[in-house]
């Protein structure tokens, strides 16, 4: 490291700080970090605490939205739902992605046609995807209702996102359909950074296909997997688009997400106050916040434990 | 393998591939045709190709400026958002200053934060300020949303070029400006194009805080104006598919011609 005791190194001397050019550098950036990304957060924090009006002085209410929350039962249901799309979604994509990453590995001729078809769906947007599968999952003449007359099983034709019993996990089917494509090309890129002779020692040592992949492959690339589940985890937390143009949050709240409540309490709802959809974005915060920090925190114990 | 099991992958993966972009073509079948025909047969392929359908689509919608927004609040915030993103990256990784670490952290740190934290406040300061409901304001907006992902994207290129590469330049006389804009952004131009590239497709399908910040149907974006047109036209699906296309088109083109990139883009966050 620079700065070893001993006095002024030659390399320190060229490199003395032009404090100058820094703050120039830096400048840009951080003007819109602080007006745009750390004073809106605090203002939100702020806002939390008061009932924000327009055209009126902001009054303070203390703690009263935080115990408005605590009893709002369409929050926690909010919350329910979005935990439950943040939990099952990582674990679905990942391991549709890895199965296909594996056979994809093995050298299928076609192989860059396949990864570029299957990373098509994440480069839509969310609006594009949400009303091909409201298509996709249309009573009459839906693909989803179609593919299931054709097999036989009519029974299970359904308005899938009209009835309430189904339409998280249709919605949950569809960000799976969208993002498996990704990670699979991510964890194809992290399988063909590893060392062939591994994988052909695997192969010598004939453990079988399953006995591969969970034994070799799966351990040596954990971290990729473990930063895709964050990830996704991440992604899920946030979801609004896809719930918007698709259920606005229905039928009877059973899509609704932290995201589209907040949205309907600030902006849709003619409470005009903006104090409490803010009480809904400090505690979200800090749910999210704790979650990814104690997802990192947990993985790094286990991969410690394991070497 | 045996050829057996290479067939039966084989076949796995193109029932896999049917899958995934099977919406996609049947999306692109119904934009050239029309809605009677359309009603016939969902699943039919287009006998007669109704190419007319764009222009109509394009012109009657107001398609063209909900196009023409998206076009300079992306255009403008890509520009504004690689040369902020590019000086601080460059910053980081080329100064060894006390703070370096802690100052790199507080931006990078904003990559995990959800969207709903920021957004009632910058809707009330845009308000204050009158950006709100303009075009500059989501801009403005965008640049900061997509600034940590750029600068983290950038930082780790520009800290892998060789430090003797700028002490060659210093001694030639440049100043820490010419370093940046002459060495640095020239050798980091491929994480550069990725970052160009991810912010484009990623901004161009943005759509929370567009839907926040604008509500005039003049400076709607595209996504924007997609929702609307699907509300308008709720039973006009051939109209709203031949709506997807335009939407859709230009990805596809980027993808077209980038694709490593922007999977390499996509990938790096993920991959450590």
């Amino acid at each position: 490291m620079t700065g070893a005791p001993g006095g002024v190194s030659v390399r320190a001397g060229i490199e003395r700080q032009p404090w100058g050019a820094i703050g120039a550098f830096l400048l840009p950036a951080f003007t819109v970090y602080v007006a745009l990304t750390a004073y809106p957060v605090l203002r939100t924090f702020y806002n939390s605490f008061h009932r924000v009006l327009p055209r009126k002085g902001d009054e303070l209410v203390g703690l009263a939205n935080y115990a408005e929350l605590a009893r709002d039962e369409l929050f926690w249901r909010a919350v329910r739902n979005t935990i439950l799309w943040a939990c099952a979604s990582p674990l679905a994509e990942v391991t549709i992605a890895l199965l296909l990453a594996v056979a994809l590995y093995s050298r299928i001729p076609g192989m860059r046609f396949f990864r570029i078809a299957w990373f098509t769906p994440v480069l839509m947007s969310y609006i594009v995807v949400g009303i091909i599968w409201v298509w996709i999952y249309n009573y009459d003449w839906g693909a989803a209702n179609a593919l299931l007359r054709a097999l036989g099983l009519e029974g299970f034709a359904r308005a899938w996102l009209g009835d309430p019993k189904v339409a998280l996990p249709a919605l949950i089917f569809i960000t799976t359909w969208m993002w498996a494509g990704f990670n699979m090309v991510v964890l194809l890129a992290a399988l063909h950074s590893l060392p062939g002779e591994v994988i052909e020692a695997a192969e010598l040592d004939n453990c079988g296909w399953a006995g591969k992949l969970w034994f070799v492959i799966i351990p040596l690339i954990k971290p990729t997997i473990l930063n895709l589940l964050v990830l996704s985890f991440i992604g899920k937390m946030k979801i609004f688009d896809l719930v918007w143009i698709t259920t606005k949050g229905g039928p009877l709240w059973s899509t609704e997400t932290v995201s589209t409540y907040l949205y309907k309490r600030a902006f849709e709802w003619t409470t005009f106050d903006l104090g409490y959809p803010s009480t809904i974005a400090t505690v979200w915060f800090a749910i999210v916040l704790t979650a990814v920090l104690g997802l990192t925190w947990l993985f790094r114990q286990r991969e410690r434990l394991e070497y | 393998m045996n050829t057996a099991v290479r067939w039966l992958v084989l076949a796995l993966l193109a029932l896999y591939t049917a899958f995934a972009a099977g919406p996609f073509l049947w999306v692109a079948t119904m934009s050239v045709r029309t809605t009677t025909e359309i009603s016939l047969d969902h699943y039919a392929w287009p006998t007669v190709w109704h190419w007319d359908k764009f222009p109509a689509a394009w012109f009657n919608s107001n398609y063209n400026t909900y196009f023409g927004n998206s076009l300079i609040v992306v255009l403008c915030a890509v520009a504004l958002l690689t040369v902020t993103g590019a000086m601080a990256a460059h910053c980081f990784a080329r100064y060894r200053f006390r703070a370096n670490r802690l100052l790199y952290f507080v931006i990078f740190s904003a990559i995990i934060f959800p969207p709903q934290i920021t957004i009632i406040a910058l809707f009330q300061i845009l308000v204050q300020y009158g950006l709100y409901n303009s075009l500059p304001g989501l801009i403005a907006v965008y640049v900061a949303i997509q600034l940590p992902l750029t600068v983290y994207i950038l930082e780790s290129f520009f800290a892998r070029i060789p430090g003797d590469l700028f002490d060659a330049a210093r001694i030639d006389g440049y100043s820490e400006w010419q370093i940046f804009w002459k060495v640095s952004l020239p050798v980091a131009l491929p994480a550069i194009a990725t970052t160009v590239i991810l912010n484009t497709i990623l901004l161009w399908n943005e759509f929370l805080y567009a839907v926040v910040l604008i509500t005039d149907d003049a400076k709607r974006t595209l996504p924007l104006g997609i929702q609307r047109f699907m509300g308008d036209q709720l039973e006009d699906v051939g109209m709203i598919a031949t709506g997807l296309m335009i939407a859709i088109i230009p990805v596809v083109l980027i993808y077209a011609f980038f694709s490593e990139k922007l999977i390499q883009g996509m990938t790096a966050g993920a991959v450590k």
